[in-house]
């Protein structure tokens, strides 16, 4: 089984100190990823998630642990080697949509392609093309400020997928949107594993488990059995 | 990341925030304005008071007479110590390195008196041993500067020189025409031992009028070389042998400005008297110098607040798209792609200020000029003040886009630098 581990993450710590206080976003987390899988994590509001998510995602640097993606050490690159890693393997999806407000759906789509030196005419077809199936094919000149927010994050999935990534990271991709909007990412997102990705979505959003093959659960950083995530969000009230 | 790509993602990016974009530019024009201005027009002054100063622009050209002795006291004069330029030192001269040409002057040896209708004046004859006295950087202001036998050119003050002997008091002052086309009635007069007078008649028909060089030769009159040489001997009564004599006066012209230093200490080496407006010049030039680097000091503290307010707005910037720079660190971009695009902008705000501010500074300097020669046009057109003109070097417009450019340059430099090593997410992060 560990041999077709995607992402490997083992004793995962991030430890913030504020002040004389210590915050840790992460407590020891180890986690395997299938290749071609459907991984979500669920937790409570300041559990870790989006934490855990950056780190995979070459964004940040742990307090200590080790992340393999791929059979590369995340966590001992340079910025330079990130920069690469995101480039060439990632795709991010984002609550908030972060598009470039002053640039066309089309222009956003095709940014990421700017950065590994594609040609203005092929960066451009290949958004087009994943815009159509995004059935954004009306919208492509539209500015973020001109797109619902469902439309946004359809935008935002279709950036993520323009340099052919082979590992989605979604940080509550469905957070900000409607159940409709919510449920057609989703959909999307299913899928893009069918396609082979392996996707990696942090959620609150309890619909988002029928779409998963494997669900983390999250308490105060640390991870926890479905049984007792749910008693202790019960005790929460 | 490609160079066009990123060129054209700077261009972009300065076009969505035209406004502030151009309130940080204008910091920009207005200093590189200041310093094209006003290097301009160090450079104008300059150029006119070198020419105010030394009538002629003709820096090639050495001065050249005998060499005396050095007076001592109790010294007996002897003829033979003078150091006379005689034919064959004209020769040495004409076979130094960086020689142009030799021109041999002469003067008139006697008195002379000029006649025109009922006025009169004194005659102030000079040649010169080339065929066209063009050659000693003068022109005309009508007719010609050769001049043969029977003829003369006038200096342009020719009329100062001019007087009414039955002048009455009390009645206007006759007018003396303009005597171009002219023929002036010419007494050349010499004495004998006792004092007596003889007299030489000759007509000389006026066949060119010099420009005013604001130099002795405003004042002179030109004969024939050959004219010159006859009547001298006529004065003299004899043949002059100029091996024995030597000549008074000999201009030594030099290829290029660069060697009139060198070739006059050769010259005064040899014993001769040389002299040379280069070195007074080049005292004027450094002294313009300094004053143009003073001049641009100004303009480049105004380049300075420029820098400023430069890299002000591209705090701002940043700070406002620290976002923007999450999402481009997120989706693959590189600290080095990021610190270009930053810096792109800063230079580019300077390039396009830059750009302003010649085209602003070169605006000034036509007003400064048209209203510096309507001035000089209501002054009577005397011309003997001092021009306020200014000149913009070729460099200069070059030179300031460049320097406004890397001032864009450095004072995005640290912002840049801030924005390309931010932690990618503390940049997605910010609000
Ligand atoms: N820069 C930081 N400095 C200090 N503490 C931080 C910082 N970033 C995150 N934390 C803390 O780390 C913990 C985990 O944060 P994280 O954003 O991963 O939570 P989350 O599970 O994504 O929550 P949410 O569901 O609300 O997005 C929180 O307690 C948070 O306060
Ligand atoms: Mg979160």
């Amino acid at each position: 089984m560990s041999n077709t581990s995607f992402v490997r993450v083992s004793d995962l710590y991030k430890i913030y100190q504020m002040g004389n206080q210590e915050v840790r976003a992460l407590d020891g987390v180890s986690l395997e990823l299938q290749e071609g899988s459907f991984n979500v994590i669920m937790g409570p509001s300041g559990s870790g998630k989006s934490t855990l998510l950056y780190l995979v995602g070459g964004l940040d640097w742990p307090t200590s642990g080790q992340i393999e993606v791929d059979g590369q050490r995340i966590e001992l690159m340079d910025e330079n080697q990130l920069a690469q890693y995101r480039r060439e393997k990632l795709g991010f999806i984002f609550q908030s949509f972060n598009l470039v407000s002053s640039m066309s759906a089309e222009a956003n789509v095709a940014f990421p392609l700017r950065f590994s030196g594609v040609k203005k005419a092929k960066r451009l077809k290949r958004a087009v093309s994943l815009l159509e199936r995004m059935g954004l094919k009306e919208r492509i000149g539209h500015k973020p400020t001109e797109l619902s927010g469902g439309q946004q994050q359809r935008v935002a999935v279709s950036r993520a997928l323009v340099n052919n990534p082979s590992l989605i990271l979604a940080d509550e991709p469905t957070g900000n949107l409607d159940t409709t909007s919510g449920t057609i990412i989703m959909d999307l997102l299913k899928e893009l594993r069918e396609e082979g990705k392996t996707i990696l979505v942090a959620t609150h959003d309890p619909r988002m488990l029928q779409y998963a093959t494997n669900a983390i659960f999250l308490i105060d950083g640390k991870e926890v059995t479905e049984e007792n995530y749910k008693k202790t969000i019960q005790q929460q009230g | 990341m490609r160079f066009s790509d990123l060129i054209s993602l700077i261009i972009d990016n300065l076009g969505r925030r035209k406004g502030r974009v151009l309130l940080t530019a204008i910091g920009v024009v207005i200093g590189t304005a200041a310093v094209v201005t006003l290097v301009s027009l160090g450079a104008g002054l300059q150029k006119s008071a070198t020419s105010n100063l030394w009538g002629i622009n003709d820096l090639s050209s050495i001065q050249v007479s005998p060499g005396y002795p050095k007076y001592e006291p109790g010294m007996s004069f002897n003829e033979a110590d003078i150091k006379k330029i005689t034919p064959a030192v004209i020769e040495q001269f004409k076979g130094m390195k960086g020689v142009k040409q030799v021109i041999i002057k002469d003067n008139i040896r006697g008195g002379s008196l000029l006649k025109y209708g009922k006025m009169e004046g004194w005659g102030n004859f000079n040649s010169v041993s080339v065929p066209d006295i063009k050659d000693l950087g003068i022109e005309a202001a009508q007719g010609v500067t050769v001049v043969e036998k029977g003829q003369v050119i006038l200096g342009s003050q020719y009329k100062n020189n001019f007087y009414d002997p039955n002048q009455k008091p009390g009645k206007e002052p006759e007018q003396l025409p303009d005597l171009f086309g002219k023929t002036i009635d010419v007494q050349f007069i010499k004495w004998d031992n006792e004092g007596n007078q003889t007299i030489r008649r000759a007509k000389l028909e006026v066949v060119g009028i010099l420009k005013e060089s604001r130099s002795e030769h405003d004042w002179s009159m030109y004969i024939n070389n050959d004219e010159m040489l006859k009547v001298n001997e006529w004065i003299a009564g004899k043949r002059i042998d100029f091996s024995k004599e030597g000549y008074n006066n000999v201009v030594v012209q030099a290829i290029s400005p660069d060697v009139v230093v060198e070739l006059a200490k050769q010259i005064t080496e040899l014993g001769f008297q040389a002299y040379t407006p280069q070195e007074a010049v080049e005292g004027i030039n450094s002294f313009f110098a300094i004053m143009q680097i003073v001049f641009g000091g100004v303009g480049a503290i105004a380049l300075l607040v420029a820098a400023i307010g430069i890299a002000n707005t591209m705090t701002m910037a940043i700070l406002e798209r620290t976002r923007e720079i999450g999402i481009m660190k997120a989706i693959g971009a590189t600290n080095n792609n990021i610190l270009a695009i930053f810096l792109g902008e800063a230079a580019g705000i300077g390039f396009l200020g830059g750009i302003g501010g010649v085209l602003l500074g070169w605006a000034i300097c036509a007003v400064v000029n048209a209203l510096g020669s309507s001035l000089l046009a209501s002054g009577g057109g005397g011309g003997a003040g001092t021009q306020l003109n200014a000149i913009i070097p070729l460099w200069l417009p070059i030179f300031s886009v460049a320097f406004a450019t890397v001032v864009g340059l450095i004072s995005g430099l640290f912002p840049s630098l801030n924005a390309a090593t931010m932690v990618p997410v503390d940049a997605l992060k910010y609000e």
